[in-house]
């Protein structure tokens, strides 16, 4: 007997009764609406949300709601979209891609929904992904980064991609800290934390860097990292790319490597974003991470404005995920307008493929697969804080 | 000294790193399985609560001037009455009226429940906790062994050599094992059951709450499911080591943790890269299987036929 499997089989037990009602549900309102008037040519849009607002992940969800709700309510007091208030119906998936299924279908029973915000990590975003092929239904993807979620069709993303970042944080340890010996820490069981490490470790050798050590850790979330460290420190290694979350590489990874010993630089994807640190913050200089979004990045005018109007509705700083929502939401915003008056979520769907967009997180084109080829930022730790350090343009 | 050798000594002092931290967690699974055969599923949770306690009156602590792992006092303290409450409020009436496995369902409940409250009260995200113990790392030539790692293992000594004392010598542990034997001719000589399982709890929730800080002192996040891959491992441990043995609990976490630590570092050079460090749960709970396959009530178990 064990508790994992049995946590495990409750689950199952209530995502399958949750499934039940909710066909009950979506059959019910389908019916309904049959009859009567698509609500999209009613008074208001509405765009569903899915996120991640409890477990692992909970932060980024949290603050990805604010950037929408921030974008939202800037959107409707400029008049809304076609004259049309926008409305957020905003569900939260708690990471687990049944109940992120369960959630897209509920938002794509409701015919007033022209697009999906969301989901927050990729797990989620790869079950809803053939869902929004088959229900014809936009799901654009503020942060999620794998690779292997592209549909090519109905689902769309506000960021790059992890193969993406592996390679510029390659470059970046190439060029611009010009090291040679490099090693590589993930979890297998995450395709965020592998696909990263993957994409970083292929660049590396094409760029003549030495990868003197790869170590792996069974999931994303353990806790004991040392004895990983360890083989790495005795490598000889100068920098190590540990592809983690901000809740593993903040108080594990890091504190283990420079306890057994390595000073050399550790470097992360976005994941990191959000670092917690434990409180001896010297233990996190030589910390790289790339990112989407920098507020310190003074070539882009649109960042200080959203700065400010966050700041005024949050009473707080945005961070990454908040700046990738709001341009979500903008994006959205810029097909549903340029699909026509009252569009259909086919029209919508044509509007975004390909666009050329303008945001918070730069200037980017979405290419065939639904995925923007963009600049990425580095941000470099100092005295416990991110620090803008350069911007890496796309090769 | 040799580079190679040095490297394996700091395997082993990382796995006895963590394999303390299972060790204390077992000892808390026996103590309870040893007298009501009750697999305490929340366990692993009154370590979470532990936890969340530290974090909450760590800071207070440090800010009247004492060292911060004085909070293990009040996190003991609300361990004990966690423990005390759960085993009143769920366990015995459930004990009493229903069968051992309505008593497994119920700890169950109790764990997620207490996961779920955690969750309501504190919210989701991970929480980092101040600094516990500031000791020196021990240093002989290139070998560092983290001064956290040396004393988590004499404190599960200790209190492993407490508790079989305890248990052995005492009025109370006298009754504790004389309940664990036999409930109704323990009842004939006077046993208190009750108050004995009671105690069992409040004992076996305090372990928890040292436990708490140990764990606490080497990964210093606090999270309201912390408690559920830990509390797995350490009753892994517990089985291994023989359930309802003080002495099998101590050694049974300690070989997870070196198992789990030279997987890691070595399975990959062994096999040549075929299996890597990804595997070792998978090793952890292969090996777990094989010694039960041997020797079924674990290593320093007895082996005892079913009572007729």
């Amino acid at each position: 007997m064990n508790t994992r499997f049995t946590a495990k089989f409750v689950t199952i037990c209530a995502a399958t009764g949750l499934a039940v009602s909710l066909a009950g549900c979506s059959g019910g309102s389908l019916s309904e609406n049959s009859g009567s008037d698509s609500a999209a040519q009613g008074n208001t849009i509405t765009l569903g949300s899915i996120t991640t607002n409890s477990g692992t992940a909970a932060a980024y969800g949290e603050a990805e709601v604010a950037g929408f709700k921030l974008a939202i309510s800037e959107i409707n007091k400029a008049g809304g979209i076609n004259g049309k208030k926008v409305k957020l119906e905003s569900m939260d998936d708690k990471g687990d891609p049944t109940e992120s299924s369960n959630a897209f279908n509920k938002l794509s029973g409701d015919d007033s929904v022209l697009a999906v915000l969301g989901p927050t990590i990729s797990a989620t975003t790869a079950a809803v992904a053939p869902l929004a092929d088959q229900s014809k239904l936009v799901a654009i993807a503020p942060a999620a980064t794998a690779d292997s979620i592209e549909s090519g069709n109905y689902l769309f993303r506000a960021c790059f991609k992890d193969s993406y970042q592996g390679e510029i944080a390659a470059r970046f340890a190439a060029k611009t800290l010009k090291v040679k010996k490099v090693a590589v820490l993930y979890g297998t069981g995450d395709p965020y934390s592998s696909g990263t490490a993957e994409s970083f470790m292929k660049e590396a050798k094409q760029l003549g860097l030495d990868v003197v050590d790869q170590e792996s850790s069974s999931s994303a979330d353990d806790t004991e990292y040392s004895s990983q460290l360890q083989k790495i420190q005795a490598s000889g290694a100068e920098f190590l790319y540990a592809p983690y979350y901000y809740s593993i590489a903040g108080p594990y990874i890091i504190p283990q490597a420079r306890s057994v010993g390595f000073n050399g630089v550790v470097m992360g994807p976005d994941g990191y974003d959000g670092l917690k640190l434990t409180d001896n913050v010297s233990l996190y200089n030589k910390v790289y991470y790339t990112t989407h979004y920098s507020p310190d990045d003074k070539e882009n005018s649109k960042v200080a404005d959203f700065i400010k109007s966050f700041r005024s509705e949050n009473k707080s700083d945005p961070n990454t995920f908040s700046a990738l929502s709001y341009d979500t939401v903008y994006m959205a915003k810029q097909a549903i307008e340029k699909a026509g008056k009252n569009p259909t979520r086919e029209q919508v769907r044509k509007a975004l493929a390909g666009s050329k967009f303008d945001g918070v997180t730069g200037s980017f084109t979405l290419d065939k697969t639904g995925s923007p080829k963009k600049s990425v930022i580095v941000l470099e730790m100092k005295d416990g804080k991110p620090v803008f350090n350069s911007t890496v343009k796309p090769a | 000294m040799n580079s190679q050798l040095v490297m394996f000594i700091s395997q082993i002092f990382n796995g006895l790193k963590i394999g303390s931290v299972y060790s204390l967690v077992a000892l808390g699974y026996t103590m309870v399985y040893g007298i009501i055969r009750l697999i305490n599923f929340a366990h692993g949770d009154f370590i979470m609560v532990g936890a969340y306690v530290l974090m909450l009156t760590a800071p207070a602590i440090i800010a009247m001037g004492m060292p911060a792992w004085v909070a293990v006092i009040p996190a003991i303290l609300i361990c004990v009455a966690v423990g005390v409450i759960v085993e009143k409020a769920a366990y015995k009436p459930v004990r009493e009226r229903g069968n051992s496995m309505t008593a497994l369902i119920t700890a169950i409940a109790m764990s997620l429940l207490l996961e779920n409250g955690a969750q309501a009260v504190f919210g989701a995200d991970y929480k980092t906790i101040p600094t516990v113990f500031s000791i020196p790392s021990v240093n002989f030539g290139a070998l560092h062994i983290s001064g956290d790692t040396i004393l988590t293992i004499v404190l599960g000594l200790v209190i492993m050599v407490g508790l079989q004392l305890y248990v052995s010598y005492t009025k109370r542990g006298k009754a504790m094992r004389a309940v664990s034997e036999d409930k109704e001719a323990s009842i004939l000589m006077g046993v208190n059951i009750n108050s004995t399982i009671t105690l069992t709890f409040a004992i076996g929730s305090g372990l928890a709450a040292v436990a708490s800080l140990m764990y606490v002192a080497a990964y210093p996040q606090v999270s309201p499911t912390m408690g559920a891959m830990l509390g797995l491992k350490a009753f892994v441990a517990a089985v291994l080591g023989g359930i309802g043995s003080i002495p099998g609990a101590m050694i049974g976490g300690l070989t997870i943790g070196l198992i789990e630590s030279l997987t890691k570092a070595y399975i990959g050079t062994i096999t040549a890269g075929i299996i890597t460090s990804a595997f070792s749960d998978a090793i952890v709970f292969g090996i777990l299987i094989v010694v039960l396959l041997v020797k079924p009530s674990g290593i320093m178990g007895k082996n005892e036929g079913e009572k007729v």
